[in-house]
Order: structure tokens, then C-alpha cells, then sequence
């Protein structure tokens, strides 16, 4: 009896397992979407889902609901990196995507084909109010798509403001000035001169990618000459980045394990002043505040110092931007550029602002704040002095996605700098040609 | 002599296991009790302060408490999906392994298929749009079943190889019919490798991140690993929170491991040594 009861009991269990979790399964998915009144339009916004850009979308959706009470706006996120690359590339050609999302400009924009897949935003009236050197990075030839999500990114060097005033040092402007400075702080022995950290391999690009601003100041066509397959990584000006990184190392200026230290051991080695100066994004500046918050006064920013000129200028990496994809239609497409043009309206920057951003910022409603952190503001003097301009990834739609891995040889002296442009040559001559660009 | 070399090679693997298990999880537990100054420094070393239970309020708060609903679904999706999996797999390897003609062996085929192509991301959503099950939990549930099935196929019927036809016989000849026979002699005696598929299944159902990330888009619809990159960024990342969030979502399997861990072992060694 007792054995003929147990494989009828575990039919039992499984059949009404299945019968219940599938009829449970099958509502929860509804589970927190709230009732909808009639005549209302709902949206869906699709952002990164990084903390302080879900905050801030937070803030800009309660604040936009209040203005258009007709109008819900539902949040959705997407992963950074390669796997938010392809979320987007999937949704948008199985027309799954969301009324409003954001997503980078330049080169990565280029990617998703926006002729095909994006509303034309040509015609907004925001568009006027836009910093001139944004709009490339967010237009094809046939019209402009994006409008930007928040403030620019500086990239440069984030120095310590303790070491260099201890040691007396002056900001460099050239890179001969930059040197001498390093190797002053090499002799004195009390910091590390320049922190890299190759355990995060993206961090190796910064000193080629922020020097590009000094590049585009002695040689404006360069980008475009770069895009048309004239211009190339091999001869000077670029070379000359490259030839930096792979100095850096000759000269015994690196931190000891700069080939396995990771992205957050540099930001605490600048801020404890254990290191002088970290080639990076401004982003430092946030994670200093948030880890080690009682150095933050002493950390300080400059644009790469340049090798091609006497006055060095600020590489911006130019905000991501707001897209609306052509299968939002109707009154969902209203008010979607209603929500888009919302972001670019002084209320709009009001709310970035209070949501933790400092820009510089590419739309002229839009200024640094007074309480910015000292190293931004710092940066202003570039941008009063007219000495900026964007990153090659928002001016040119090619970057080999090899970049971090030559960078990370060059800078550890494996490969010298020629070899290292010549291969990284090679990488863009793949990439231009799956774009399909003319001359290549 | 001979029991002395016994102690060694027990201390061997005691130290072995302690490595290769314990310490990871240490490190998990001892990032998450740190503040994010001290986790950003990965060091393995005793938090300064213990903010273990801030963290995992923290945790619990982001995005309104956004990880309730994604362990309400994922566990929705691993429950409902292996055991889906499991009745199937067990009455399809029965059939294929019993019963030969061009009829199984095309279905073997087609489960052999099944291991080798891979899957795409975009007809699959195709497939679903016509269904009208994107960004339904049902059409998640069939995508995971069919991405077990072909393993869990293969798995039975090597093991209904080793139960002897007689007893099929036997049944039928005292009247079951063949559900009967199916349901009341081969089912109990599968029961060690249904243990191993719904071990092997829910982990890998459980820790699937791309699966619902393309197939289950949308914020109600978020599971747990969907959580973990709530806490990172390329310039600025949490880990002491992220760490919170590991843990958090490795202590339901490892509960379950406890209560469980009895029949779990008693399968997968019945398994191992029949199959």
C-alpha cells in the first residue's frame, strides 16, 4: 500500500505545482503597473541603469507628470556596456523599443543606424538653444536625433593638490612641462607620479583619447580627415599620444602594480595623495566624493597637457542623448518630443543639476553650478578661454573597439608606440569598413 | 599507519573545500558589511565599520524596493520552468529510449539539434510577438523549458536504459495501461536523476541573466540578476551594495541547499553510480 502511494502522491505535487506556479506565473508579470484613467497617454523611458541616472530620470519623470498630468511616463533600464549595446540593437529591430530612451552619442549612435530607426528631431525648437559642437555627434547627413541627457564628461588629469603644492609645482601646459613635473616628484619620492590602472583596461585609453582636444586645436581637419582614411594613428599629431603612454612607463613613472590595479585603487591612491596624477575622466571626482569624501578638497583637474602647441586644451566627452525610435507614434510620439523637449528646458537642467550633475554642459540654459566640487570648476577656465573641444569618438564615427588592449601594451611597455598605432590602425580599418564609410 | 595517511588526506580536502568554498563566500559577506570607501579597496580584511544590516536596507530600498519583486520573479520563473522541464524530460526520454522506429529517432535527432544550434535572440523574439508572449512570464517559462529540454532529454533516457523492460512487462501485464506503467513504475524509480536535473536546472534557470535581459524586458519584469547591475557603473560603482545584493540572492538556494541537502546528495550519488 505504502509504496503503491508514494508515486501518486509525487504526480500529485508536480501536476498542481505546475497547474498553480503557471496560472501565477502568468499575472505576475502585471504585478505593480498601477490603474490607468481614460484619455491618459502612457510612455515608456528607457535610460541606463547606473544609480545616479535612474535618480536623476526619477526626479525628471515626477516633475514632467506634474506639468502634463495627461501624461504617464513608465521607467525602464537597460545594463551599461556591451550588453545595453545589444538590448538596444535587439528592441529596436524587433520594434519593441521604448518611447523615449537614451542612449551615447557619436560613434555609438552611428551603430544603431538612425536614418532607418530614429524620429528626426530637426525641427525642435530646443535644437537652437544646443552648444554647436553637440550637434555631430547626435546627426547624420539626413537630420538630428538626439537631444543630450546631461553634462559633459571632461577627461585630462586628475591631480593632487597637496603633492603639487608641496613640492611647489606649477599646472603643466605642454607635455615637456608635464614631464619635468613627474620627474620632480619621482626624485622627492614622497607620491607616486602617474597612477595607471591596466586591471581596468578601459582606464589605459585616457591619455590618447584625452589628448585629442590638443590634436584638434593645431589641426582641425583632422577628424574629418581621419573619417575619409587620410589621416592616420601612425603619423604625428596622434602618434604623439601614443608616444606619451609608452614615455610614461620608460620613465619609471607608473605605480608599481599599474598592471593589475583596478579603476578604484587609482581613485583612492590619488586622493590619499599617494599618487600625484591619474590620467582619467572627471568621474573621479564623484567617486572621491563618495569613498573618500575628507580628500575631496584635494583633488584637482587639468586638461592633458599638450605636445603640439603651448597651450593645452580640455577633450570633452560629449552626454549621451535622448532618441525617440520611429515605432513611437501618434499621441505617444507627442509626448515623447514633449518629454524630450522638457529636458531641455531651464527646469529640466534645474532638476540634472539637483540630481547630482555639473556639466559643463552643451545646452546654453544650462551652467555649473556655484557648489560644483573645486576640480570642476577649475576646468572652467578652459571653457571661458574657448580652449575645449569633443572627444574623437563624438566627431568621428570610427573607434576600433581594440583601443584598450593596444593602450594597455603601449603603456606597459610591451609594444612600442609605432607598432601599437600601426595595429590600432589596422583595428579602425575594419571598423570604417563594417560602417560602410566612402574611401576606405 | 594506514589511518594515519586516512587523517592526512581528509585534512587535505577539509582545507581544499575551505579555499575553493568558504573564502569566496567570505569576502562576499565582509565587502557587503563594509562601507563603500572600505569595499572599493578589495581587500580581504575585517570591515572598519559593520554596516552589514544598513547595506542590505539599502539594498532592499533601491528603485522601491525593486528586488521583492524580482525574487517573487524569479523564483516564479525557476520553479515553474524546471518543473515543467523535469515531468517532460522524464516522459520523453521514457518514450525515446522504449520505443524505436523512424518516429524517436527523429525526435532524438531533433534533441541532439536542439544542444547544437544555438538559439537566436532576435527570430526568438519574432516567435514570441506572434504568440503575443513578449515580455510575458509564460513566454520566459517556454523559452527556459526548451533551452533545458535537450539535456534533461538525453539525461533520462540513458537512465531508463538501466531500468529493466521486464518490469514495463510485468505492469502492463497485470492490467496498467501505459500512463499507469509510466506514472507508477518508471517515475519513482527516476527520482535520483530528477534530483540531479532539478539541481542542475534551477541553478542554471536561477542564475540566467541574458535569457530574461532580451526575452522579459521591462521594470515589473526583473529578476534577481537583473538586480546585481543596479550597483555599477563604469566611473562611479557600490560595491559594498552589490556585494549586499550577492549575498542576499545566494542565501535562498544555499537555505534550501540545507533543508534539501539529504535527498540532493542521496540523488546525485544514486545517479552517478546507475547512470
Amino acid at each position: 500500500m505504502k509504496s503503491s502511494n508514494a508515486p501518486r502522491r509525487l504526480v500529485a505535487l508536480i501536476g498542481s505545482m505546475v497547474v498553480v506556479l503557471c496560472s501565477a506565473a502568468c499575472s505576475v508579470g502585471s504585478l505593480g503597473t498601477g490603474e490607468q484613467a481614460d484619455g491618459d497617454t502612457t510612455i515608456t523611458y528607457l535610460v541606463f541603469n547606473e544609480p545616479s541616472t535612474v535618480k536623476a530620470a526619477n526626479a525628471l519623470i515626477a516633475a514632467f507628470e506634474k506639468d502634463n498630468p495627461a501624461i504617464k511616463v513608465k521607467l525602464d533600464t537597460m545594463p551599461t556596456g556591451s550588453d545595453g549595446d545589444n538590448v538596444v540593437k535587439t528592441r529596436l529591430s524587433t520594434g519593441e523599443m521604448s518611447d523615449v530612451f537614451s542612449y551615447n552619442s557619436g560613434s555609438l549612435l552611428q551603430a544603431i543606424r538612425p536614418d532607418e530607426y530614429l524620429v528626426s528631431l530637426s525641427d525642435q525648437s530646443w535644437v537652437k538653444d544646443l552648444d554647436k559642437s553637440y550637434l555631430p555627434a547626435v546627426s547624420t547627413a539626413k537630420g538630428l536625433y538626439g537631444a543630450p541627457t546631461g553634462g559633459t564628461t571632461p577627461g585630462g588629469v586628475v591631480y593632487n593638490k597637496a603633492v603639487y603644492a608641496k613640492l611647489g609645482l606649477k599646472i603643466p601646459k605642454t607635455w615637456d612641462q608635464f614631464r619635468a613635473n613627474n620627474l620632480l616628484i619621482k626624485k622627492s619620492g614622497i607620491a607616486t607620479p602617474v597612477e595607471q590602472t591596466f586591471g581596468d583596461a578601459w582606464t589605459a585609453q585616457l591619455v590618447i583619447l584625452a589628448d585629442f582636444a590638443n590634436i584638434a586645436a593645431v589641426a582641425p581637419q583632422w577628424a574629418a580627415d581621419y573619417t575619409a582614411n587620410k589621416a592616420h594613428n601612425v603619423d604625428q599629431p596622434a602618434l604623439g599620444s601614443w608616444q606619451h603612454l609608452r614615455q610614461l612607463h620608460d620613465d619609471g613613472l607608473l605605480n608599481k602594480d599599474f598592471a593589475s590595479a583596478t579603476y578604484d585603487k587609482g581613485v583612492e591612491a590619488l586622493a590619499t595623495g599617494k599618487a600625484a596624477n591619474y590620467p582619467m575622466l572627471a568621474g573621479v571626482i564623484d567617486a572621491v566624493r563618495q569613498n573618500h569624501p575628507q580628500y575631496l578638497k584635494d583633488i584637482g583637474m587639468f586638461a592633458m597637457p599638450t605636445a603640439t602647441g603651448t597651450d593645452s586644451h580640455l577633450t570633452l566627452f560629449l552626454p549621451s542623448g535622448y532618441y525617440i525610435p520611429k515605432t513611437s507614434t501618434g499621441a505617444k510620439l507627442d509626448a515623447a518630443k514633449k518629454l524630450v523637449a522638457f529636458t531641455q528646458t531651464a527646469k529640466g537642467c534645474e532638476l540634472l543639476i539637483q540630481s547630482g550633475s555639473y556639466g559643463p554642459f552643451v545646452n546654453r540654459l544650462c551652467q555649473v553650478p556655484a557648489d560644483a566640487p573645486a576640480a570642476i570648476k577649475e576646468l572652467q577656465t578652459y571653457v571661458a578661454a574657448g580652449n575645449t573641444g569633443p572627444a574623437l569618438e563624438s566627431v568621428s564615427p570610427i573607434k576600433g573597439p581594440d583601443l584598450p588592449q593596444l593602450a594597455v601594451e603601449v603603456g606597459s611597455g610591451i609594444r612600442t608606440a609605432d607598432s601599437g598605432a600601426k595595429l590600432y590602425d589596422q583595428n579602425v580599418l575594419q571598423q570604417a569598413q563594417q560602417l560602410g564609410l566612402p574611401g576606405w | 599507519m594506514r589511518s594515519h595517511s586516512h587523517i592526512v588526506r581528509g585534512l587535505v580536502a577539509l582545507a581544499v573545500s575551505t579555499i575553493v568554498f568558504l573564502v569566496p563566500f567570505a569576502f562576499i559577506v565582509l565587502t557587503a558589511s563594509k562601507t563603500s570607501a572600505d569595499a572599493s579597496r578589495f581587500e580581504f580584511s575585517w570591515p572598519g565599520d559593520f554596516v552589514l544590516l544598513q547595506n542590505i536596507a539599502e539594498v532592499f530600498k533601491v528603485r522601491d524596493f525593486v528586488i521583492v519583486r524580482a525574487f517573487i520573479n524569479s523564483t516564479t520563473l525557476t520553479v515553474s520552468s524546471v518543473a515543467v522541464m523535469v515531468v517532460l524530460a522524464a516522459m520523453m526520454g521514457y518514450v525515446v529510449q522504449r520505443r524505436t522506429g523512424l518516429f524517436t529517432s527523429a525526435a532524438r535527432m531533433l534533441v541532439l539539434a536542439a544542444l547544437i544550434v544555438p538559439s537566436a535572440v532576435v527570430p526568438t523574439i519574432w516567435v514570441l510577438q506572434a504568440l503575443g508572449l513578449y515580455k510575458q512570464m509564460l513566454g520566459m517559462i517556454l523559452i527556459e523549458v526548451t533551452g533545458g529540454l535537450p539535456f534533461c532529454v538525453l539525461l533520462c533516457s540513458a537512465f531508463v536504459a538501466t531500468i529493466p523492460r521486464e518490469l514495463d512487462e510485468a505492469a502492463a501485464l497485470d492490467g496498467a495501461g501505459p500512463l499507469r506503467v509510466f506514472f507508477r513504475v518508471i517515475l519513482p524509480l527516476l527520482k535520483p536523476v530528477v534530483v540531479t536535473m532539478v539541481v542542475v536546472q534551477s541553478v542554471a534557470v536561477f542564475n540566467d541573466f541574458t535569457g530574461p535581459l532580451y526575452f522579459l524586458p521591462g521594470e515589473e519584469n526583473a529578476t534577481v540578476q537583473a538586480t546585481l547591475f543596479n550597483f555599477q557603473s563604469q566611473t562611479l560603482s557600490q560595491w559594498n551594495l552589490l556585494f549586499a545584493d550577492i549575498l542576499l540572492i545566494t542565501v535562498p538556494p544555499l537555505v534550501l541547499y540545507l533543508f534539501f541537502n539529504r535527498q540532493i546528495v542521496e540523488g546525485m550519488v544514486n545517479g552517478a553510480v546507475k547512470g
